[in-house]
């Protein structure tokens, strides 16, 4: 019981060490997890890799990857349900690592909610404050003043079987966020909506997230999610971590193959490096990209679709854009754009996506035509693998 | 929907009729079946029960309604001592086997440990054994152990009422730790999470979430037990002593001797208490249904 | 300050320090949680080791003792005697009839519960409620109660009987017969059949079937090749909860059965009550039919069945 209060009491300043600049909300350090296999001879399954990552005060940060690579484990184990098996894990300076849930200042927003179903909504909300021996008034005042925040006035009285799937997961929130946390964790809190509510919730999560200035560690395994809502992504796959930045960054310059792929269309083109800023592509045209791999190596160069675009060949070409001549192999027409594949004349396996908009004054093609497909040197990025 | 689950209902059917014509001949005979199982289910204790209030010596000749045999039952001492010593075994022993079964249920579903095989195994087997079975196997331990007991120290324990609670609790211990585990199974692990996630220490988890929710299998699990109690006549008689018999093991005796309309009115009253029990527990797993899970 | 923090972690270099956990320092509070399921579990296990397994050592041990003239135990003579008496004549027929009553008894109730079973899943879930709880209360009530009944109707000058004799049919005696004591056996277990048999059923999905259908089986094949096979394990799952009771017998075939219609469980308790005791040569039958259960229940375990 006076754990929890220790351990809840001071601020973030408190426990960090003197002189250091503020401390990170959480750190991990060469996080590990191995789960044992299953039956007598299986190898252990590594879940989670040796992951660094530093999360500030204040951010809103999301956990990203496809399904089983490790996001709902690393949360775990910093919200305590799970222990690692090598790593240390900091909050606000503070070593937790193999503390109990209940002596960590963090709250977890479950994917399927985890209501009690044997409470209202009022004893749901009210349940960690009484278990952290908040005074009666105290809690009621706390409890009341976050039922407005999330907006489920006069539901105080109701199971969570009587509310909306949408309606569950505001009072999962409320439950979290009454405690005051240092730190939010949410587990695809919004996986279980249906996507108009889930577009709604993401508007309201974020603007709850600026108005209450608590850090969220988020996981999802939606990009379109992570990038409205984030800011910064961490892209997770086999347990390691990818690549972490802002939704900008991650999505201009993807560092690997796999985040360009994962996050967005892209268009991976191969060719062999001339010099530190040029690279040759397999149908022989040059174009300017910034590599600092060997000369003579092959470099795999990421342009997202919508970076592209396209042009009659007969047009004199602009020497401050690169290009590549091919010809419209099928269109598929978006309503707000339309999707051009295109074939390159010189070397039939160099497939390029143009996503061209439908403005008036673009210039349209239909299959077969000869285009020339164009982009600025700056929309290439160079991959590390 | 399925045809199947609309017998007779001919709407959505009729288009289909000549799929749906063979399929009524067939549910009519499934039907029949069903009622004749019904019949066969019901008849043997509808036929007790009216006989109980059969005034004639003889069993099966049915003379005139009274209340006879009914009253003599109450005023025989030897059935209201067997009465009294049922129900004190059954509430004692089930009281002690709800406990004992519900933290066997509990280590058994929500924790992992070296050896748990082996007591997952000892756990079971006491479902299964046949009563002679156990009740051999608990004659003879009571038996020698009161013989050491006797060679070591001198006092002399016999058999009675104690042995037959602890020889209950022996295989109801088993019963309750089945359904609470099954309750445990059904309930979201994420919820004791929760609770440890919100500041709750492992006995406040337990108390305030985890007990709340599986009461309704503790509540099962104990009727269970209480059934089974006093419905177990083999192992009472292997291990009652001289004076603790219980009303089972009574009936089971006098039937030896021959039938009297006695016993029919002392069925008749075991069978009321059996399904006062059945009624409570239809009215707990309701209670289980919408409490949620 | 909280008891939580190791020393290490108040080094001021703390966002750039390797890790503080050694590899596997998990264990420490994996252990913890472990040793702690056990203590939840061991009141139990210890009662369950005094008062089953110790007793069912002993029933073992027994076995291999030997009977006075007068009829105790002697513990000090060890022996096969037991065991080489299993193979008596009279051992063998008793053992014959509990095996074919047994079975006979499994499968009546297979032939009468499966159909029943059927009907009652493909009743509307109300419906199906309803008659489940009327399926359940037998079950509930008292089984010596219901033995009971039997033996009234079967009498002599009991109302089957006179059923019998009032349209024309004379002589016919089931009581203190083999099939007597079949009849209440069936009655006795018949909701032990029952209840599998729907779980299996009411879960199996009928678009399965009717997916059959579309793919021109006839009724009987959709059957055959759909329900039946997936319903499998409700069969032997209430095939064995029938079968090992009726097996070891005893109190049916006590109040229904006659001279001709011992079975094993009344063997094996006669050894025990009564002036022809002889413990050790009950102990080893006990061993044997506990022999027999053990291989029933893993079959039945192995066809995936976990409750009652
Ligand atoms: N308790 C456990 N025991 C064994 N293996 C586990 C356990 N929990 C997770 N794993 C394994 O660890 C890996 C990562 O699982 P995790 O749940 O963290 O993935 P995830 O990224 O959250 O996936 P999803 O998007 O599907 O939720 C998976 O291979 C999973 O099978
Ligand atoms: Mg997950």
């Amino acid at each position: 019981m006076s754990d929890v209060s220790v351990a809840r009491s001071g601020p973030s300043g408190a426990t960090a060490p003197e002189g250091a600049e503020r401390a990170a909300a959480v750190a991990l350090h060469g996080v590990t997890k191995r789960f044992p296999g299953a039956g007598k001879a299986a190898e252990p399954v590594t879940a989670v890799d040796a992951i660094d990552l530093e999360i500030a005060d204040g951010e809103f940060f999301s956990l990203l990857g496809p399904s089983g690579c490790g996001k709902t484990t690393t949360l775990r184990m910093i919200a305590g349900f799970e222990y690692p098996t090598a790593g240390s894990i900091r909050i606000f300076g503070e070593e937790v690592g193999l503390e109990p849930p209940n002596k960590r200042p963090v709250n977890t927003v479950f994917q399927s909610y985890a209501l009690f179903p044997h409470m209202t909504v009022a004893d749901n909300i009210a349940f960690g404050l009484q278990m952290q021996g908040v005074d009666r008034a105290e809690t009621t005042r706390r409890v009341a003043e976050v039922i407005d925040l999330v907006q489920l006035q006069g539901r105080e009285a109701r199971r969570p079987k009587q509310l909306s799937g949408g309606q569950q997961q505001r009072v999962a929130l409320a439950r979290a966020l009454v405690n005051h946390p240092k730190v939010l964790l949410l587990d695809e809190p919004l996986g279980a909506l249906d996507l108009k509510l889930r577009q709604t919730m993401q508007v309201e999560l974020k603007q709850l997230q600026e108005r209450v200035g608590i850090t969220f560690v988020y996981v999802t395994h939606d990009q379109e999610e992570a990038l409205t809502m984030s800011d910064r992504i961490a892209v997770m796959d086999g347990g390691r971590l990818l690549q972490v930045g802002t939704p900008q960054a991650i999505y201009d310059r993807p560092r690997t193959r796999f985040v360009a792929d994962f996050i967005g269309d892209t268009n991976l083109l191969t060719g062999t490096v001339v010099d530190a800023s040029t690279a040759r592509l397999g149908d022989g045209s040059p174009i300017r990209i910034e590599t600092d791999r060997a000369e003579g190596s092959t470099v795999t160069v990421a342009i997202r679709p919508e970076q592209l675009g396209l042009r009659d060949p007969d047009h004199p070409r602009d020497p401050a854009l690169d290009a590549v001549h091919g010809r419209v192999e099928r269109l598929t027409f978006l309503g707000n754009a339309t999707l051009y594949d295109v074939v390159a004349d010189n070397d039939p396996t160099l497939r390029i996506r143009v996503r061209q908009g439908n403005a008036p004054g673009i210039e349209h093609f239909t299959a077969g035509d000869a285009v020339r497909v164009r982009w600025m040197p700056s929309s290439a990025s160079a991959l590390d693998d | 929907m399925s045809v199947l689950e609309m017998p007779g209902a001919g709407g959505p059917d009729v288009a289909e009729d000549s799929l749906a014509r063979p399929r009524r001949a067939v549910d009519r005979v499934l039907a029949g079946n069903a009622w004749l199982v019904f019949a066969f289910l019901y008849l043997p204790i509808v036929v007790l029960i009216v006989y109980s209030f059969n005034d004639n010596q003889r069993v099966g000749i049915w003379t005139e309604a009274s209340l006879r045999w009914y009253g003599e039952m109450f005023g025989n001492a030897r059935v209201m001592d067997a009465l009294r010593n049922s129900i004190l075994v059954a509430i004692v022993s089930t009281a002690v086997a709800t406990v004992l079964g519900t933290a066997a249920g509990l280590s058994m579903e929500r924790y992992r440990y070296r050896g748990q095989r082996a007591f997952d195994g000892l756990l079971y087997l006491p479902v299964i054994i046949p009563d002679i079975t156990m009740a051999v196997m608990l004659l003879l331990f009571f038996v020698q152990t009161f013989d050491l007991i006797f060679l070591a120290t001198g006092i002399q324990f016999s058999r009675g009422l104690g042995t037959i609670m602890l020889a209950h609790v022996s295989f109801n211990i088993s019963f309750v730790a089945l359904v609470v585990r099954a309750r445990l199974a059904g309930l979201d692990g994420a919820l004791e999470e929760a609770a440890a996630d919100l500041y709750a220490n492992r006995w406040q988890a337990f108390r305030r979430v985890t007990l709340p929710l599986i009461a309704p299998g503790v509540a099962g699990g104990a009727l269970l037990a209480l059934t089974l109690s006093l419905d177990d006549v083999v192992i009472a008689e292997f291990v009652s002593g001289a004076g603790s018999t219980t009303l089972p093991v009574y009936v089971f005796g006098a039937l030896r001797r021959g039938v009297t309309p006695l016993i029919n009115a002392v069925s008749v009253l075991m069978l009321v208490g059996s399904i006062l029990l059945v009624l409570m527990s239809l009215a707990v797993s309701r209670g289980r249904e919408s409490s949620g899970g | 300050m909280s008891t939580t923090v190791p020393p290490p972690d108040v080094q001021p270099d703390f966002d750039t320090s390797p890790p503080v956990h050694g590899a596997g320092l998990e264990r420490d509070a994996e252990k913890a949680a472990s040793r702690r399921g056990f203590l939840v579990g061991l009141p139990s296990y210890a009662y369950l080791v005094a008062f089953f397994a110790t007793p069912l050592l002993i029933v073992v041990v027994y076995s291999f003792a030997s009977r006075s003239v007068r009829g105790a135990t002697v513990l000090t003579d060890w022996n096969l005697r037991s065991y080489g008496r299993l193979t008596d004549s009279l051992v063998l027929t008793i053992a014959w009839r509990s095996l074919w009553i047994a079975t006979l008894t499994t499968l009546v109730c297979l032939l009468i519960a499966y159909p029943f079973a059927y009907y009652l899943s493909t009743r509307p879930a109300r419906i199906r409620a309803v008659l489940l709880v009327l399926v359940m209360i037998p079950f509930w009530s008292n089984f010596l109660v219901r033995t009971y009944a039997w033996r009234m109707l079967l009498g002599g000058d009991g109302p089957f009987t006179r059923l019998l004799e009032a349209v024309g049919i004379d002589g016919v005696q089931l009581l203190f017969t083999p099939t007597g004591v079949m009849v209440g056996l069936v009655y006795g277990y018949l909701p032990f059949m029952i209840l599998p048999l729907y779980a299996a059923l009411e879960r199996l999905d009928h678009s399965l079937v009717e997916a059959a259908r579309d793919l021109y089986a006839s009724g009987w094949q959709a059957f055959w090749k759909v329900t039946w096979p997936l319903s499998r394990p409700g069969v032997i799952a209430g095939s064995i909860l029938v079968f090992i009771p009726s097996f070891g017998a005893y109190v049916t075939p006590e109040i229904l059965g006659g001279r001709g219609s011992t079975m094993l469980g009344s063997y094996i308790a006669r050894q025990f009550i009564g002036s022809a005791s002889d413990w050790p040569f009950g102990s080893a039958l006990s061993v044997a039919i506990l022999v027999v259960m053990m291989i029933a229940a893993t079959a039945y375990f192995r066809a995936g069945g976990k409750n009652l």
